[in-house]
């Protein structure tokens, strides 16, 4: 066998970061004192087939239950199931985890699910103490997904639902039950939000958007953590034993379903009634994310409606630009070529906007109006302005490539069509 | 569209050329020293054998749509093993129809049940493409088909989602299945539950650092496969080496049948071995090979034969494109004729020269390795080996480029003035005989296993029962639980670190940083990326480095961010990197006397530190020094193994020259042991290092540094008392050279003896114990006392 100190030389064994000091037992000295822990968490054990896990519960007057409305769900989900209309369907779920990598070896060892109660919400907190409680764990939460089938979540389709089905397949006993439907909040919310917030993370949606106009939340995130330090909290409870820090992670876990739930109140709230949102804002970014939800949501007449007004209130240079490069092409999924025309000749001063605009152009020209010189014209600018674009770096090869085959080959098409062939004698010089 | 060009050629008149080649170069060759071998490979018959009875009609129908009615003896024979359940690994030359191999009892497999799913690894994405092509092109002819899908870096990520779930064959390579479908087995699920094949193909690539690598990420697929109840079959492919069987088997951990036969046919071939002219019989020195190579690649492609000269370094890939496109200048309006291909690239250049290669608009192109392997760039007519590339069976491949699918071809070996080099130029029978090269792994190697184990728990956590590797896992898994890594939970380890293990670990080398080229003359614009060990060779500040044939004049390099930024020049010059490393022995796994000569052999764990500390500028075409930099660049530090000889104080003391030459005699004499060691491990040039050091009083105390030892620093330093001469594995954690250099010290004491003593040169030269110039005037003759001394009986 190898003599002990070769492994203390390799470059593998050396850690990546700190650790606390390890105890002599180097296994957990909660067995010792298990009630620490629950007394500290106001925790009690449950206990399935597989074994057993934590849970605690907490019921919360702030946000108050809402009920989803018809019009709203219309936006938010491509199918409108009768059950999501159900507000006792509806079930919020955000996890800690030992890490953002995803992977077969990222674990969700915290995971908080909440739903509407009692005018309140009720929120649920599982936990496992170490690995060996995940399945316990897992069963518990497919139980809670069978008796809600609506999932909301905040970057849930991307993060916490594919980690908990891998969770789920790891074990190769509970299979992941998928939710019916799941409505993540993201995605909207980037729609509204990004541009007036520049980031949509949630704890900036809560102090932007929900608790603006002096309406408080009802919780203060000034003692919260900050979530990178969450695995690295949860491995030194598993190395030490210590319960202490995990404290503020349950606490952040809750606040996370707490402003879910009040987003979900919020957007739903908010796109139940369009009109009447649109003409209390006084943030004309916020009427331009709420145009281009409902235009990307297939509400295009709505849509038209709201970028026009934000249009007319004034919105600032790029923004501006992007709104009327969105109402073109609704108005031109609409067949009204004039309003089209007109926005994509508002747009040509500019920049990369102006290629896409001369393009447009152009196909109008030859496809609609029919004037095959005026295209050709059109074409030729976009080419140039390629060629600027280029030079200056704005634009990256391969799309420049593509573009640039696209427009030759229409000019090409167009030559075809606006000089009929000329029959030239084959003693003439080609021309230069 | 072939170029028009290439249509006049027809097969009769490039025979004729060849021939009408190799006889001109005879000619010329007055005293007969210059080709030391001419060998002419007569056209050989193919030997069939019927398609077996048990392959499905509709696949019996497909390929005989694209013309394959029957098989080659050795098709048939693997086929059959397959089916019999057993792993083969195929043993055959290039262009002998491998694919079929694997692919007919496959495919065969799919059809028979279409929940079969099979993994296909090859070492590069390039070769993975190159299988897609011929797939898709079987599964269009079957009437349901089947779904096959490359998955590597480059794959959409929309498109990973159906290939998980619909590819019955997934074409990949080791570094894919070790970061992205490994780690993320839940999401293959439906392929892991229904996996039946791994086909390993080009299974001889997988040798040193990369073999050993790939074995522990084997370990970590069966594991996986074995979690969801699929038992794994294998099929490799390979070159000849010696040892095909024994890689295999050490590769996959089980037993493996070696079909070695070979059915198919193949045309006439004459290899060349080409050493360039002695022109200072007292130096030793010949005509630099590069020179002469750039000159048969010139007469070949003024033959009209579409030619690829293979060089072993970017560096010599891009002097010998400068020094062709030179000599076949073409009207700046044309396309350029001669290209350059190699890593550095970016990959639509080299689709671009790919197809110009196919298409023979591009008559000539010189690579590094990167076209040694699959690649479809057609049959060229003519093959340059500009240096010996390290292997027979790399040379073998590279050969291979020429006569695919055509009549006569020829492939020329320029010898540089290598030990390697001359040793096989002299020896031919060496080369033509039966393959004497075993491919070498090391899977427990401490530094990869600990890596890939860190993997495997992040896969999967790591029972108490479980084994990987021939290692104690109980204790390796708690020395990684301590480091915070693991935690264990009753029989179980599980993963403890945000981190993604596989992120970090290359299979390729030891760091997986890669440095990129900034041209900073105009607009910043990248040109190109070097990895991370050749970066510090080729990238330091006032390094001309070569990209296309242009020249760039390393203005900075940025260690913290990985860039080196660059100015393109134009002068007359190239830059070689001057290193200075010191060994330091940490301890001792085995020693023993060496006969009964004052002197001691051992092997053992190293500390090598290593810095390039200046360069030298050498001209263009004479190859002179012209000048030199002195240069600060960080030090580089790893753990190794090593094997060494002491040469005692008695012994030292004996030899009869002065201090100087006794110190270049030892540098001539570790010069050639490397070479020595090379051909007997069958390894890389670059995976021995070596170096001189005074043995230390103590292993392991830190006065066990040695002085600063490499050529060029002989002047700066005193007189060795009892020096260690060092070869050691080039590889953190050592990649089990060591112990068998330890075993046959004999015969590597005795076969550098030959080789010095062997050689034509009075006073050494680079064929023996380096050049003269540079050694010393009796270095050879020193070098030849010491060996004498330690071979005493």
């Amino acid at each position: 066998m190898l003599p002990p100190d070769r492994f203390a030389r390799l470059a593998a064994l050396r850690p990546a970061r700190k650790h606390e000091p390890v105890a002599p037992e180097s296994t957990r000295e909660s067995a010792a004192e298990p009630d620490a822990l629950l007394g500290l968490l106001g925790a009690r054990v449950k206990r399935n087939r597989y074994g057993e896990h934590l849970e605690v519960r907490q019921w919360f007057s702030r946000p108050e239950a809402c009920a989803p409305s018809a019009p709203a769900l219309d936006l938010l989900l491509r199918e409108k199931p009768e059950h999501a209309l159900d507000p006792t369907e509806w079930l919020f779920l955000d996890t800690e985890t030992t890490g953002l990598a995803g992977g077969t070896g990222t674990y969700a060892f915290l995971v908080g699910l909440a739903w509407w109660e009692a005018g309140g919400l009720e929120v649920e907190q599982l936990f496992m103490r170490d690995h060996g409680e995940e399945h316990s764990l897992l069963l518990e939460l497919s139980r809670r997904m069978g008796e809600r089938r609506v999932l909301v979540t905040f970057n849930g389709k991307s993060f916490d639902w594919p980690l908990l089905e891998t969770r789920f397949r790891m074990t190769r006993a509970i299979p992941p039950r998928l939710p019916r439907t799941h409505l993540d909040l993201l995605h909207p919310a980037r729609q509204l939000w990004r541009l007036r917030l520049g980031s949509v993370r949630l704890r900036e949606l809560e102090r932007h958007v929900l608790g603006r106009d002096g309406v408080s939340l009802g919780w203060s995130r000034q003692d919260d953590i900050d979530s990178a330090l969450i695995p690295q909290i949860y491995f030194d409870y598993l190395h030490s034993g210590r319960p202490e820090s995990l404290v503020a992670v349950f606490r952040h876990n809750q606040m996370d379903l707490r402003g879910l739930a009040a987003l979900a109140g919020r957007i739903l709230a908010l796109l139940g009634e369009p009109e009447a949102f649109a003409r209390a804002t006084a943030d004309v970014l916020e009427l331009y994310g709420l145009s281009r939800l409902l235009g990307r949501s297939g509400n295009a007449r709505e849509a038209r409606r709201l970028y026009e007004r934000a249009l007319q209130a004034g919105l600032p240079g790029e923004v501006d630009r992007a709104a009327r490069r969105e109402l073109a092409v609704l108005a031109k999924r609409e067949r009204d070529y004039a309003r089209a025309t007109s926005l994509w000749e508002d747009l040509i001063s500019g920049s990369n906007d102006g290629l896409e605009a001369y393009e447009q152009l152009a196909i109008y020209h030859e496809h609609h109006a029919r004037q095959p010189t005026r295209a050709a014209e059109f074409t030729r600018r976009a080419l140039a302005a390629l060629g600027r674009a280029r030079r200056a770096g704005l634009i990256e090869p391969a799309r420049c490539r593509s573009f640039q085959a696209r427009l030759e080959h229409r000019l090409a098409r167009l030559a075809r069509i606006t000089q009929p062939p000329k029959h030239r004698s084959l003693l003439e010089p080609p021309p230069p | 569209m072939p170029h028009p060009q290439a249509v006049l050629l027809e097969a009769g008149d490039c025979l004729a050329r060849v021939h009408d080649l190799v006889a001109q170069l005879a000619a010329r060759d007055a005293t007969g020293e210059v080709l030391t071998a001419v060998e002419h490979i007569p056209a050989r018959q193919a030997e069939w054998a019927p398609m077996p009875a048990w392959v499905r009609p509709e696949l019996v129908r497909a390929y005989c749509a694209k013309g394959i009615e029957r098989l080659y003896t050795h098709q048939a024979a693997a086929a059959e093993r397959v089916r019999a359940r057993r792993n083969v690994v195929v043993v055959t030359p290039t262009a002998s129809g491998k694919t079929i191999c694997y692919n007919l009892p496959v495919i065969n497999a799919v059809l028979e049940n279409p929940d079969t799913r099979a993994l296909y690894l090859f070492p590069t994405k390039a070769l993975a493409q190159d299988q897609l092509a011929e797939l898709d092109d079987l599964g269009r002819r079957l009437p349901d088909g089947f779904g096959v899908f490359t998955y590597d870096g480059d794959t959409p990520a929309d498109a990973r989602k159906s290939i998980r779930e619909l590819g019955h064959l997934v074409l990949t390579n080791p570094d894919m299945l070790h970061t992205g479908i490994l780690p993320h087995h839940t999401r293959w699920m439906r392929l892991f539950e229904n996996l039946r094949y791994i086909v390993l193909d080009e299974l001889h690539t997988y040798r040193g650092v990369f073999g050993s690598h790939l074995a522990n990420v084997l370990r970590r697929l069966r594991r996986i496969a074995r979690f969801y109840g699929s038992e794994l079959q294998f099929i490799c492919s390979s070159a000849t080496i010696a040892n095909p069987g024994e890689l295999a088997s050490r590769l996959i951990e089980a037993e493996v049948d070696v079909l070695d036969s070979n059915g198919a046919p193949a045309a006439e071939k004459f290899i060349i071995f080409y050493n360039p002219p002695i022109v200072n019989r007292y130096l030793g020195i010949r005509r630099s090979y590069i020179n002469e190579a750039s000159r048969v690649a010139q007469e070949l492609l003024k033959r009209k034969l579409q030619t690829i000269v293979f060089a072993n370094s970017r560096l010599h890939t891009e002097v010998l494109l400068t020094y062709l496109q030179r000599a076949h200048r073409q009207p700046p309006s044309q396309p350029e004729a001669i290209r350059g291909y190699r890593g550095g690239y970016l990959p639509s250049e080299r689709r671009e020269i790919e197809r110009g290669l196919r298409e023979g608009s591009i008559r000539g192109v010189v690579s590094t390795n990167a076209l040694e392997l699959g690649m479809d760039i057609g049959s060229l007519e003519a093959v340059v080996l500009a240096g010996y590339p390290g292997t027979i069976a790399s040379t073998w491949q590279r050969a291979g480029r020429a006569g695919r699918r055509s009549g006569s071809s020829c492939a020329v070996l320029v010898a540089s003035s290598a030990p390697l080099d001359q040793f096989i130029a002299k020896h031919p029978d060496y080369f033509f005989g039966r393959s004497p090269e075993h491919a070498f792994i090391q899977p427990d190697n401490l530094e990869i296993l600990v890596n890939h184990l860190k993997c495997a728990a992040f896969e999967l956590p790591l029972g108490v029962e479980e084994k990987f590797g021939e290692v104690d896992l109980p204790a390796l898994a708690e020395r990684l639980a301590e480091a915070g890594f693991l935690h264990r939970t009753g029989e179980h380890w599980h993963w403890t670190e945000e981190a993604y293990p596989a992120d970090t670990i290359s299979l390729r080398s030891v760091t997986s940083d890669n440095f990129v080229i900034i041209d900073i003359a105009g607009e910043p614009e990248v040109i190109g990326e070097v990895d991370f060990p050749s970066a510090l060779t080729i990238l330091h500040p006032h390094a001309i480095y070569l990209h296309q044939g242009q020249q760039y004049h390393v203005e900075r390099l940025d260690f913290a961010e990985h860039k080196a930024y660059v100015k393109r020049v134009e002068v007359d010059y190239f830059t070689n990197a001057i290193r200075y490393t010191q060994v330091r022995v940490l301890e001792v796994a085995e020693h023993a006397r060496v006969g009964p000569a004052p002197a001691a052999r051992a092997y053992g764990d190293v500390l090598v530190r290593s810095q390039v500390v200046g360069f030298k500028k050498i001209k263009f075409f004479t190859h002179e020094n012209v000048g030199a930099g002195k240069l600060e660049l960080p030090e580089n530090e790893m753990h190794t193994t090593a094997f060494w000889l002491t040469l005692e104080r008695p012994l030292v003391e004996s030899l009869p020259f002065p201090t100087s030459e006794k110190q270049n005699g030892m540098f001539g004499l570790l010069y050639a042991l490397g070479s020595v060691a090379t051909l007997l491990l069958m390894c890389d040039r670059g995976d021995l290092g070596t170096a001189i050091g005074e043995r230390p009083p103590l292993s392991g105390t830190e006065a066990g540094w040695a002085v600063p030892l490499e050529e060029g620093a002989t002047e700066q330093q005193g007189e060795f008392f009892e020096p260690n001469l060092y070869l050691y594995d080039a590889y953190p954690g050592g990649i089990g050279f060591s112990e068998p250099l330890y075993c046959r010290q004999d015969l590597l004491v005795r076969r550098t003896r030959e080789l010095i003593a062997g050689c034509a040169c009075e006073r050494g030269c680079p064929s023996c114990v380096g050049p003269a110039g540079e050694k010393g005037e009796q270095a050879k003759k020193a070098a030849l006392t010491i060996l004498d001394e330690l071979c005493r009986e």
